[in-house]
């Protein structure tokens, strides 16, 4: 009667605990994509049965102690081998595994199916930021985590989004198939948004790809998920997804922005622009780790006042456009556009006190980058 | 012959009566179940091939 008793509590508490627990923001999220869902729904079912099956073994286990405990003069039975029994136990689990890996086979297939994709976004990773490019739209743009350094020192209070926030987030549109090619610069990353259920890994000198359908418009965030270095921690991931007619509309100011400024690479630039575009591009891109006010921080040479970058012009713009290798200093040349290598290397020659006067025209980078 | 092909089906289930073990290990030589576990393995990797293919369509 008691033993009956304990095995009731113990499963009225099992069942009451675990939807709580789920519903309190422990367990994975549906989702907004029919893979997301199907993900979701096979982790729920696995877990009903592991639930199960933990709670009848646990059952019999703790039955067993208390019914043929010693002091009741319980004595052991001492035999060999039991076919018929562990027959019973190799098929049974045998079957529960066989039953949970056809729908979840049947799920990674349809999640491995790229084909038919409406539209084509190239995923790059870079320490420490997200690089994308609409293919054959001619849009790419970086997207850098944009939660000020003040909340993260702890002198101001956190943001409702600290961390998960970025300049440019990846604008998509809903209902289209969207595949994703996903690379890397530098060391492997990771790309991932729980809510659209893609987890991939950004690998250098690989393409790796996936794939959604969103079905809601709204924003989605997510972060790196492969320990990548120092800013591991601030390259968080937004995905807005959008109704065509307003994603059509972002997409053409996104184009004309970028024609206009392959058109303005042959012109003169003065140095005030440069200097303002400089600011916005060394913010979002380098002041990671030369820091904000140029000083650098541990491996990282300090831009205010280096003399060998001051005094030699040509190896500044060799370096921001090649990178240096065996250092973390990745080459931007094809990252960022010509006139942003330029408007940053002006700007690091001519902010903090370091004056040169240096003004470096676009069109001096597009020629290297030919 | 049957013999060794049962006690080889057997290992690959994990499963086997002690009094057939005791018989494995008193009658015939290991060569025999050598060579029939590595022919059954085979035809275990190329049914879960085949079961693989038609599968994936």
């Amino acid at each position: 009667m008691r033993a009956m008793l304990a095995w009731v509590t113990g499963m009225g508490v099992s069942w009451l605990l675990a939807p709580a627990a789920l519903a309190n923001g422990w367990n994975m999220p549906k989702g907004v994509t029919e893979i997301s869902r199907d993900i979701y729904s096979l982790h729920m079912t696995i877990f009903w049965i592991c639930v199960v099956i933990g709670v009848v073994v646990f059952a019999v286990m703790f039955y067993s102690l208390f019914r043929y405990r010693r002091s009741q003069g319980a004595k052991a039975d001492n035999f060999h081998e039991h076919t018929t029994v562990e027959v019973l136990w190799t098929t049974i689990p045998l079957l529960i595994l066989v039953g949970m890996a056809l729908p979840a086979t049947a799920t990674l297939q349809r999640m491995y199916d790229p084909s038919g994709a409406d539209l084509d976004v190239m995923v790059t990773g870079q320490q420490w930021r997200w690089h994308y490019e609409y293919m054959d739209e001619g849009v790419s743009f970086t997207s850098s985590m944009s939660t000020p350094t003040s909340q993260i020192s702890g002198e101001e209070a956190r943001g409702e989004n600290y961390l998960l926030d970025v300049d440019n987030p990846l604008v998509l549109p809903v209902d289209q198939k969207v595949r994703f090619l996903l690379t890397s610069d530098d060391v492997i990353h990771s790309w991932w948004v729980p809510e659209l259920a893609v987890k991939q890994d950004a690998v250098p000198g690989f393409v790796n790809e996936n794939w959604v359908r969103i079905e809601e418009p709204g924003i989605y965030r997510g972060q790196c998920t492969e320990l990548c270095g120092k800013d591991h921690a601030f390259m968080p991931v937004v995905v807005h997804a959008m109704e065509q007619d307003e994603y059509d509309e972002w997409l053409a100011e996104r184009k004309a922005e970028a024609e206009a400024e392959a058109n303005s690479v042959d012109r003169e630039w003065e140095m005030d622009e440069l200097m303002e575009r400089g600011e916005q591009v060394y913010g979002s891109v380098c002041a990671t780790c030369h820091q904000q006010d140029g000083s650098g921080s541990g491996q990282f040479p300090a831009l205010a006042g280096n003399d060998q970058m001051l005094d030699d012009v040509d190896w500044h713009k060799d370096v921001v456009v090649n990178g240096v290798s065996g250092t973390p200093m990745a080459a931007f040349g094809g990252s960022l556009s010509a006139v942003e290598v330029a408007a940053v290397i002006t700007y690091e020659r001519n902010a903090w006190d370091n004056d040169t006067g240096d003004v470096v025209q676009p069109s001096e980078i597009q020629e290297m980058l030919e | 012959m049957w013999n060794v092909v049962k006690s080889v089906l057997a290992a690959f289930f994990g499963v086997q009566k002690e009094r057939r073990r005791q018989e494995d290990f008193t009658h015939g030589e290991p060569i025999k179940f050598i060579v029939v576990g590595i022919l059954l393995a085979a035809v275990l990797v190329i049914l879960i091939a085949m079961i693989a293919l038609t599968a994936a369509g």
